[in-house]
């Protein structure tokens, strides 16, 4: 006869309001956490999953107000009123944005800061300063200004600082929604050793799921503020391929498409996967030519005519060291070029560039012929639609349909109902009359895109367009871009999400120490080492140029060309 | 540029001192130019600032304040001539002019307008060290004990004054991409631009600071009585710069009250040779402004000397 084990954490028929909101954020939540356990939590942007991840962390009520019902229960025992904030001794949360979690300015005094608020006495706070330092790698940065480090290293400081306070539950909250893939299987990492090693109960909330469904013990899918999935990962793989629900990465999607009814388990891992596809190897299909694939998608490709060509660029910021050196790029009409690459190797650099924000120290930027350095601001504008990193930057009126308006008149062109038309497109059209301010990170970015594409440009430079939004959103700005694409206009995504790339771009530039490492059809990426997407990894010496669920699906159901794409 | 007017972490022996210490020197540097108008003086300030500089590394950071100095002392040297009509060498007499008169530019307001001038450079070059120096954290972990709030607020304001430098850059450029010339129009159109800017900047920073109240938080910020984690190392360097800045505020106060740094413009210029108890009183005081930075030199020639301070 089994023994019920005392849940660490549980929640009970929970619902919360926000104040001013009528309908809950958290509808009917039940859900327990043992002690060690691994919680993926992912859902559509608006689920509910930062708001269960603020609740955890005892910020809900406390901090944002509203209504709560239901009970809190810690170690069995209910929660009540100010006990609530008083989890941070338990709980510790890591947010999205490690720019806004530092308060210090450098990095010991940050990781100090949750350790003075809890008055622990001076030797046990050098001795947990010196441990978290040692076990994050953090004593080459100890005397750097927090300013100064990069995205990853900053990150790394926010869940150093928190852990410092050696909370029982550790919540984070997309905290690699901003880092390149390097970084972000390094934050991964230190979770899942956190985790395995340390025993921290943890509780991710992620959308690129990619890099961390494997470590998860369980699956938890949120919609419109309720639980609609908690199970194990393979078991919840199976069930959204059956609901066709889209919160699974690659390789769990690939298995559980390709035998829905099997009960065996679903491999998680490339690694699984791959031992997987040996058991299939009798009924598996002859390999797929690349090198007939690259040529023609690149004969295609010079069919087109030139839009922009940038030759022999550098560029340095003033006392900063050289972001991009000796770069040369031809973007033709109808493409949709991803750019990716490490932090720091010269993306964005190379997106303002193109777009005239900034010149170049040495080199020229050709855009349809003529050089970028003789066109005025506003002609650049017309004929470039850019979106950068940040979408605040581009809200400064007080409706959503007064952004749009807003470009419109700046470039004194009629709304003949273009606006109406793409706030359909990108499913904002109930949020016409809306303040850009009151609404979520995706609608934002939205808004943002929208006030831009409203000039119909014939060139779209988009800076990391996939940050912050959901896995559904994704699909529907990737088709949007593939017809914009397909229409003859031309799109450049700056982007980390590798996934996103090999899925909608039909070529791929990666950029590294700023310089172009590679430059070619998006199947080239199937060839390298730590950029390839889960699908290449999977079929690496088995099949050439497959790169998305798609095309293995295609492939293994007896075809083969879905693996080349027309680009 | 605007980066020169931030702390920059070089390892520089000045930069390595525990800031008490630091803080007597620099307020040393600071009270020479306030207290003093000997023109000997105020040079030899000047130059003891700017060796300090040069020993830390910080030639580009002291000369981006000095060139600022520089305008507003160029002006200074300027206007004092054209206001005061004290004095008796009479170099210059301007037409009558309306409203203002007859004006002459005299020789010791000249005088009196440059080292004015060099004050001024003194007490700017002075923040400058300030600034690249003294690691903001070092000041608000030293000033925690006391006013732990007001130092917490300082280090924010610290971290976000850059911060809203680069993002009033970013949001400029998405602006202009976005059709917004900023170069055009009139007074009032620029004006209303810039106002958009402003707006955009305003409430993008209270999103943040609602988000980084929540990450404190979240972190146990105002949950109880806190405790306080700064503690400086103290070597024998710290105590050898703090008494060199302790002798050079006490000898500065003493050489004021007895008249031996005074130095009279008006009517006319006092005799430019100094005598020799001027001359001794401002050798001790440079020895105790230069002793910092000439231990700075050797810290960084001789291993033995590093070994032992």
């Amino acid at each position: 006869m089994g023994v019920a084990t005392l849940a660490f954490f549980e929640i009970q028929d929970l619902t919360y309001y926000y104040p001013t909101r009528d309908k809950p954020s958290l509808d009917q939540i039940n859900l327990q956490i043992s002690e060690g356990e691994f919680l993926l939590v992912t859902g559509c942007s608006g689920s509910g999953k930062s708001t269960l991840a603020r609740l955890i962390a005892g910020l809900i009520p406390e901090f944002y107000g509203g209504r709560l019902q239901g009970k809190v229960l810690l170690r069995g025992v209910k929660l009540q009123g100010r006990q609530r904030s008083a989890l941070h001794t338990e709980v510790g949360i890591v947010f999205q944005d490690p720019e806004r979690q530092l308060v210090m300015t450098s990095v010991e005094a940050e990781i100090a800061f949750g350790l003075e608020n809890l008055g622990l006495p001076r030797p046990e706070m050098f001795r947990r300063v010196a441990e978290v330092m040692t076990f994050l790698n953090l004593l080459p940065l100890r005397d750097q200004f927090t300013a100064a480090l990069s995205g990853g290293e900053k990150q790394k400081l926010v869940l150093g600082s928190v852990i410092a306070m050696h909370p029982r539950i550790l919540v984070l909250d997309e905290p690699t929604s901003q880092l390149d893939p390097v970084a972000a299987t390094d934050i991964f990492n230190l979770v899942e050793s956190l985790n395995r090693e340390m025993g921290y109960t943890v509780i991710l909330i992620e959308q690129r799921l990619e890099r961390c469904f494997h470590l998860a013990d369980r699956l938890v899918v949120m919609e419109e503020g309720k639980i609609i999935c908690d199970q194990a990962p393979g078991e919840a793989a199976r069930w959204q391929v059956k609901e066709g629900l889209p919160f699974i990465p690659p390789v769990a999607r690939f298995f559980a498409a390709l035998s829905p009814g099997s009960d065996s388990p679903i491999p998680l891992t490339v690694r699984e996967g791959r031992r997987e596809l040996q058991n299939r190897l009798p009924s598996f299909p002859p390999r797929v030519n690349k090198r007939d694939c690259r040529k023609k998608s690149s004969a295609q490709e010079q069919q087109k005519p030139l839009l922009l060509q940038a030759r022999g660029l550098w560029y340095a910021y003033p006392n900063g060291p050289e972001a991009v050196r000796g770069l040369s790029l031809q973007i033709r009409e109808g493409e949709l070029v991803a750019v990716i690459g490490p932090n720091a190797s010269g993306k964005s650099t190379l997106l303002k560039l193109l777009a005239g924000i900034i010149k170049p120290d040495r080199g020229t930027v050709q855009l349809q012929g003529i050089n970028t350095r003789n066109l005025p601001p506003s002609e650049m504008g017309r004929n470039i639609g850019y979106l950068s990193q940040n979408p605040n930057d581009y809200l400064t009126r007080d409706t959503v349909e007064d952004e749009l308006k807003f470009t419109l008149e700046n470039f004194n062109l009629p709304d003949n109902g273009i606006g109406i038309k793409i706030l359909q497109r990108l499913g904002l059209d109930h949020l016409r009359q809306a303040n850009p301010r009151d609404l979520s990170s995706g609608e934002r970015q939205r808004v943002a895109l929208a006030s831009i594409l409203v000039t119909e440009p014939p060139l779209l430079l988009l800076d990391e367009p996939t940050r912050g939004i959901d896995c559904r959103l994704k699909i529907g700005l990737g088709s949007l871009l593939q017809e914009i694409a397909s229409s003859g206009r031309t799109v450049v995504v700056v982007t980390h999400d590798l996934e996103f790339a090999v899925e909608y771009a039909a070529r791929v530039v990666m950029l590294c120490d700023g310089k172009v490492a590679c430059d070619g059809p998006r199947q080239i990426l199937g060839d390298s080492i730590f950029y390839a997407p889960q699908m290449a990894r999977l079929f690496r010496g088995q099949a050439e140029g497959i790169l998305t669920v798609d095309e293995a699906l295609a492939i293994m159901q007896g075809g083969g060309a879905g693996a080349c794409q027309d680009a | 540029m605007l980066e020169n007017f931030c702390y920059k972490h070089k390892g520089a022996f000045l930069q390595t001192l525990h800031p008490v210490a630091a803080l007597t020197y620099l307020a040393a540097l600071l009270l020479r130019p306030l207290i003093f108008n000997h023109p000997l003086y105020l040079v030899g300030i000047l130059l003891a600032s700017l060796l300090a500089a040069v020993v830390s590394d910080a030639l580009g950071e002291w000369f981006s304040y000095f060139t600022v100095g520089l305008w507003m002392a160029a002006l200074v040297l300027f206007l004092n001539p054209l206001l005061c009509q004290s004095g008796e060498t009479v170099l210059l007499s301007l037409p009558s002019l309306p409203l203002i008169g007859r004006r002459f530019f005299t020789l010791e307001a000249l005088c009196y307008g440059a080292a004015m001038g060099i004050r001024l450079l003194g007490v700017i070059t002075a923040f400058a060290l300030y600034n690249t120096l003294v690691h903001p954290d070092k000041v608000t972990g030293l000033l925690s004990r006391f006013a732990w709030k007001s130092a917490l607020v300082v280090s924010m304001s610290t971290r976000m004054i850059p911060a809203l430098a680069r993002d009033l850059a970013a949001a400029r450029e998405v602006q202009q991409m976005r059709g917004v010339d900023f170069s055009s129009g009139n007074l009032r159109q620029r004006l209303q631009k810039y106002g958009w800017l402003l707006e955009l900047l305003l409430v993008s920073s209270l999103e943040g600071s609602l988000q980084t109240a929540e990450a404190m938080q979240a972190r146990a910020f105002g949950c109880g009585p806190r405790s306080h984690y700064r503690h400086e190392l103290v070597r024998p360097r710290d105590y050898l710069c703090f008494l060199s800045g302790l002798f050079a505020l006490l000898l500065s106060v003493y050489a004021r009250v007895r008249g031996y740094s005074a130095f009279s413009f008006y009517p006319k210029l006092a005799q430019p040779a100094a005598g020799n108890i001027v001359l001794f009183w401002f050798l001790m005081l440079m020895f105790c402004l230069l002793f910092p930075s000439i231990l700075a030199w050797g810290w960084q020639r001789w291993p033995f000397l590093r070994s032992r301070i």
